[in-house]
């Protein structure tokens, strides 16, 4: 049985006085793939970002490898959690490399000076699909599939174990999304990294999923791999999202 | 108007060595105000963009600043700092901190806030998101602050001579006093002359910048 890896206990959060997780509990094993599916401010992406402390929980704690976020430094734990996040950001002025090699970098890491930096960029645009001689370009001249790899490179740059994504393929074409979901398949099953994957589509959090975390108002509705959720929905909201992702309803 | 014309020329062939000595303390009395309102203003922009409850006020205050009149501002200081250059140097920094920490605080508050979010999320610093993400990529934006000022403050520089400061504005001044058009209007074009190529220079460098960023 592998470990726990991250843990939320017990935890509330509210924005201007209106709950968005409530009594949230979930621990979730080392080498996961987990994706969060719901609506619209089910809190799941504000359940990613209490992982790496972009937000602070009201109450209740969020543990990191067994220790309590709360007292982890906040720019340390970022550095060992890998973040993507829907639009990128990947920053206009630096290069494809500077962008890739921007985490060891700000933490001064040895095995990325001089020559290195290069081979090292080189290697992880291979790893996500990428021809190496993009590492000399700007974002701007990349297509939006091509930047999404480029910024799944770069949350990979420091060897995370764990890596954040927050509705990462929203924004491109249906072809692409396919390409895009068949390669963090291939890198979560090479490099046996925890993954938290936020999506508003079932059909992906299936696809994708070693778990499925279904939300539904700032509560765990249905936590199971993907047969599970399939076989034995457990609210109706959990059965309503799961026959909407078998059945097309073509316009007539 | 030709007669103008070549009384004007007539004056630069008889006193180029005055005009180029003119030319060269105006460059140097601008260049003092610019180095100092760019230093300052870079600084108050990026102050009140970290701190923004303090914007309302901070701008305020250089807009306040801003709109006295050039002239009275130097007869302002005379009391305080005397006559002479350092009067001239203080009313022109004074002046070009406007521009610089307007332009400076729209450039940091109005970027991206998706890359923003991703250089926090990855373990910026605040030091490293400003220095590696948000001064470059509002670069451009402050460049052209930077412009203007320039060119204001190469302008205004020209009225200092009324407190007693050098550069061109004493031969634009002599010209008055004296009553001849030709040599304020040989100090006049210099002035413009030298604002223009600084402006030139400049904007190649804010192309740059404006076409690496966004």
């Amino acid at each position: 049985m592998a470990e726990t890896i991250i843990q939320f206990d017990h935890v509330h959060k509210a924005f201007d006085g209106h709950p968005v997780l409530q009594d949230f509990s979930l621990s979730i094993e080392e080498g996961t793939f987990l994706t969060v599916i719901g609506r619209s401010g089910c809190g799941k992406t504000t359940a990613l970002r209490l992982v790496n402390r972009l937000i602070a929980a009201d109450a209740g704690k969020v543990f990191v490898k067994g220790k309590d976020v709360a007292e982890t430094d906040p720019v340390t734990l970022r550095r060992r959690i890998g973040y993507t996040i829907q639009n990128v950001g990947l920053f206009p002025h630096m290069t494809v490399e500077k962008n890739i090699a921007y985490v060891p970098t700000i933490s001064k890491s040895p095995l990325w000076k001089g020559e290195e930096r290069h081979r090292r960029a080189s290697e992880l645009l291979q790893s996500v699909g990428l021809e190496p001689d993009l590492a000399g370009r700007y974002p701007r001249e990349l297509s939006g599939g091509q930047r999404q790899r480029v910024g799944i490179a770069r949350a990979l740059a420091s060897q995370p174990d764990i890596l954040l994504m927050d509705e990462p393929f929203g924004a491109v074409d249906e072809i692409t999304r396919r390409q895009l979901q068949d390669e963090i398949l291939r890198i979560h099953q090479e490099q046996g990294i925890t993954i938290l994957f936020v999506t508003h589509d079932m059909e992906e959090a299936l696809k994708l999923g070693t778990r499925v975390l279904v939300m539904e108002e700032g509560r765990a509705a249905q936590f199971a791999p993907p047969s599970g959720i399939i076989a034995q929905p457990a609210t109706p909201f959990v059965a309503q999202l799961v026959c909407r992702s078998r059945d097309f309803a073509p316009r007539q | 108007m030709m007669e103008l014309l070549q009384s004007i020329f007539a004056l630069y062939a008889e006193r180029g060595d005055w005009f180029l000595s003119l030319l060269w303390d105006h460059f140097l009395l601008s260049g003092q105000a610019i180095l100092l309102s760019g230093t300052i203003g870079l600084l108050l922009g990026i102050l009140i963009s970290q701190h923004q409850k303090a914007a309302p006020a901070m701008m305020g205050i250089c807009n306040v600043l801003y709109t006295i009149p050039a002239i009275s501002l130097l007869g302002i200081l005379i009391p305080f700092t005397g006559i002479g250059n350092k009067t001239a140097v203080i009313a022109l920094t004074i002046y070009g901190i406007m521009p610089m920490v307007r332009n400076t605080y729209v450039g940091l508050t109005t970027l991206d806030p998706d890359i923003l979010e991703a250089a926090n999320g990855m373990g910026s610093t605040a030091m490293q998101t400003l220095l590696r993400v948000k001064l470059p990529m509002a670069a451009g934006v402050i460049l052209a602050g930077v412009r203007n000022m320039v060119v204001m403050t190469v302008s205004v520089a020209g009225i200092a001579s009324f407190v007693g400061a050098g550069g061109l504005g004493v031969s634009i001044y002599r010209g008055i006093t004296i009553y001849n058009p030709a040599m304020t209007a040989a100090g006049s074009i210099l002035i413009a002359a030298l604002a223009v190529l600084l402006d030139f220079i400049l904007g190649c460098l804010e192309k740059h910048f404006k076409k690496r960023g966004s």
